[in-house]
């Protein structure tokens, strides 16, 4: 099955819920990765003159995710910028798990972005990644 | 009484409500929820839950309360007031929530409707060109690293040493719109470099600014409403809905992770890991308190330059200065915030959360135009229904630590609300209705549909039926800026 998120309808209220999945570690982080994206502006509509490569390390891999997707929050607000792609790997050495991503976007332009929610961060609310059936899941929470 | 929760809950009168310290193990005190009985009926399941979860907070005092705009939120419920002892008390950015001091404020004018209707287009493109909102915008505020050190410990007071409103704007905004003890240093450098651009703009979300109008028959209270600056006949006022965007949150996310660590230390179990806290007057918790406070001015100082912002497009449409339509401002005040306040059990650290201060007359604490009739509390409902201007009352100083509700609260998601209007066909129902809307974002206004919200003329009467506030105006909106 391929990678895959959707947004919820009946979890948090105020803010904004989806869920993630995909069969290994680095599927599930994409998936979680483009629906932040997507929550923020439509991806087709963003350019890619904005690059922004980052690693982070550790060996809590729900603490890693959570890590990566407020880094992604953080350059919309310290950069100005929304997101047209991600690229992502994680890989495991030894107990320690390591991510190199490389992020792309344009400055914000409301004339040529359709753009979507200023999320504020992500929360530890009903928060979990798990292997259910072989299947990696997560359920996140972002505070709009 | 069908009620989301299998917890007892007992009828304290009419519009108070009781659970016993006995329905959860750990209560240290009751839990007491505000509202009607039908608004208490309709009330999800996450109150109860999380009312009942902060009661068993080390160093609460008296009762744990939610209001009756009361929801599920991260950690506190929204609309969740409590006060814990400075000694043997805690302080938790859950009871804070992540956007510090988000609040509201509103601004009267002279202006009539029968002025403003004609050029209301194009005000509310000015009011929109120059108060930026949505997804990443930046403010016309250039700042470097000292000059944001200086609004973080300053607040609405570096504004107006800038030119960015009027002195007399101080003394009506909570605590003169700058909380004392706020320490730059305990902030993250992260959190320095979301939010040093934000300054002047509204965000997303449920922040609006909107132009509203008070007609003479929706005055409920005209000597209070007088001594506010309300005085009907049509009049426009203006209301912002903001905080301190995603300076604050970062302020948050960053101690909730110091205090999961810290409870360890200090021997501190919780029911819920988003009630993370710290005892108030360890290190963590003065750190937190020294970082909220610089969030908590710097929402301040945000509004407050967005005041002046509209301030200068009424001045460029009307051709008038701000001065000569009678611009003041009414009040500001926090709706997320944790203060010192003094009550006969002592010194609290009071927690609201989604709850607005609500003191009565006669208040230290209230400037002295404001002294004999008590304090504005705004109230922001739908975009689509209307607001109120309440007034605090020395029966919530008694009953509530000083608190009222903040607003009316959302009964569907925004993923719902999306799929049961596009953001188009609702601006152009609302334009029909005689409200005009300005929104960076389709989807985001879809989002805040009226239909998505409860009624906030039902949790008004309730307050007003508890006495915990007075209401004073209803304020019925024609313009609306979203992000």
């Amino acid at each position: 099955m391929p990678a895959s998120f959707r947004f919820l309808d009946d979890v948090a209220l105020a803010d904004l819920a989806f869920d993630a999945e995909g069969d290994t570690v680095q599927e599930v982080f994409e998936a979680a990765s483009q629906a932040v994206m997507e929550a923020m502006a439509d991806p087709e509509t963003v350019g890619a003159i904005w690059t922004r490569r980052a690693e982070h390390a550790g060996s809590d891999l729900a603490e890693l995710l959570f890590d990566w997707l407020s880094g992604i929050v953080y350059w919309k607000d310290a950069a100005g910028v929304v997101f047209s792609r991600v690229a992502i790997s994680v890989t495991q050495a030894g107990a320690e798990w390591r991510l190199a991503a490389t992020l792309t976007g344009e400055p914000v332009n409301r004339a040529t972005q359709e753009l979507r929610n200023d999320v504020k961060g992500v929360t530890k609310h009903l928060y979990r990644l798990h292997q259910d059936n072989g299947r990696w899941r997560v359920r996140v929470v972002l505070d709009v | 009484m069908k009620l989301h929760t299998a917890m007892k809950v007992n009828r304290i009168s009419d519009e108070i409500w009781e659970i016993p310290v006995t329905q959860k193990p750990g209560m240290l005190v009751p839990a007491r929820i505000y509202g009607t009985e039908s608004i208490l009926q309709a009330m999800d399941t996450g109150v109860f839950e999380q009312v009942t979860n902060v009661a068993c907070l080390p160093g609460i005092r008296r009762y744990a309360l939610c209001m009756p705009d009361g929801h599920w939120g991260y950690g506190f419920p929204i609309g969740g007031v409590a006060a814990f002892d400075v000694r043997s008390g805690i302080i938790s950015p859950g009871g804070v929530g992540y956007d510090v001091n988000c609040g509201m404020r509103l601004i009267r004018t002279d202006l009539t409707l029968a002025e403003v209707q004609p050029r209301l287009d194009l005000l509310m493109t000015e009011l929109f060109r120059r108060v930026p909102a949505g997804v990443g915008a930046s403010g016309f505020v250039s700042m470097d690293r000292p000059s944001f050190d200086r609004v973080m410990t300053k607040g609405a007071r570096w504004c107006i040493e800038q030119g960015y409103g009027w002195h007399r704007d101080l003394e009506r905004i909570e605590q003169g719109g700058c909380l004392p003890g706020a320490d730059p240093s305990k902030v993250s450098d992260h959190a320095v470099q979301r939010g040093m651009n934000q300054l002047g703009t509204l965000g997303s979300g449920n922040h609006y600014l909107e132009v509203q109008v008070v007609s003479n028959d929706r005055i409920f209270d005209p000597e209070t409403a007088a001594a506010f600056g309300i005085t009907g006949q049509d009049q426009i006022v203006v209301m912002v809905h903001c905080g301190s965007r995603g300076f604050g949150h970062q302020v948050a996310g960053d101690y909730l992770k110091v205090f999961e660590k810290a409870m360890r230390r200090h021997g501190i179990a919780v029911k819920d890991q988003q009630l993370a806290c710290a005892p108030f007057l360890s290190e963590e918790g003065q750190d937190y308190f020294s970082a909220m406070n610089c969030a908590a001015n710097t929402a301040f100082a945000n509004r407050q330059v967005i005041t002046h912002q509209i301030r200068q497009a009424f001045a460029a449409v009307f051709g008038r200065s701000a001065e000569e339509m009678g611009m003041e401002l009414v009040y500001d005040v926090a709706h997320n915030i944790a203060k010192v306040e003094r009550y006969p059990e002592g010194e609290l650290v009071v927690h609201r959360k989604g709850a607005t201060r609500a003191f009565g007359p006669g208040s230290q604490d209230l400037p002295a135009c404001y002294q004999s009739v008590g304090q504005p509390v705004i109230c922001g409902g739908s975009m689509e229904t209307g607001s109120y201007l309440l007034v605090g009352t020395t029966r919530a100083t008694d009953e509530t630590f000083g608190s009222t509700m903040h607003g009316s609260g959302r009964t569907m998601s925004r993923t719902q609300a999306k799929k049961s209007i596009r953001g188009e066909q609702l601006q152009q129902q609302m334009k029909q209705r005689g409200i005009l809307v300005k929104a960076v974002s389709m989807s985001g206004l879809a989002e805040e549909a009226g239909f998505a919200y409860k009624n906030i003329s039902e949790v008004v009467e309730s307050v007003d039926r508890a006495g915990i506030t007075k209401k004073v105006a209803e304020l019925r909106p024609i313009g609306n800026i979203k992000g």
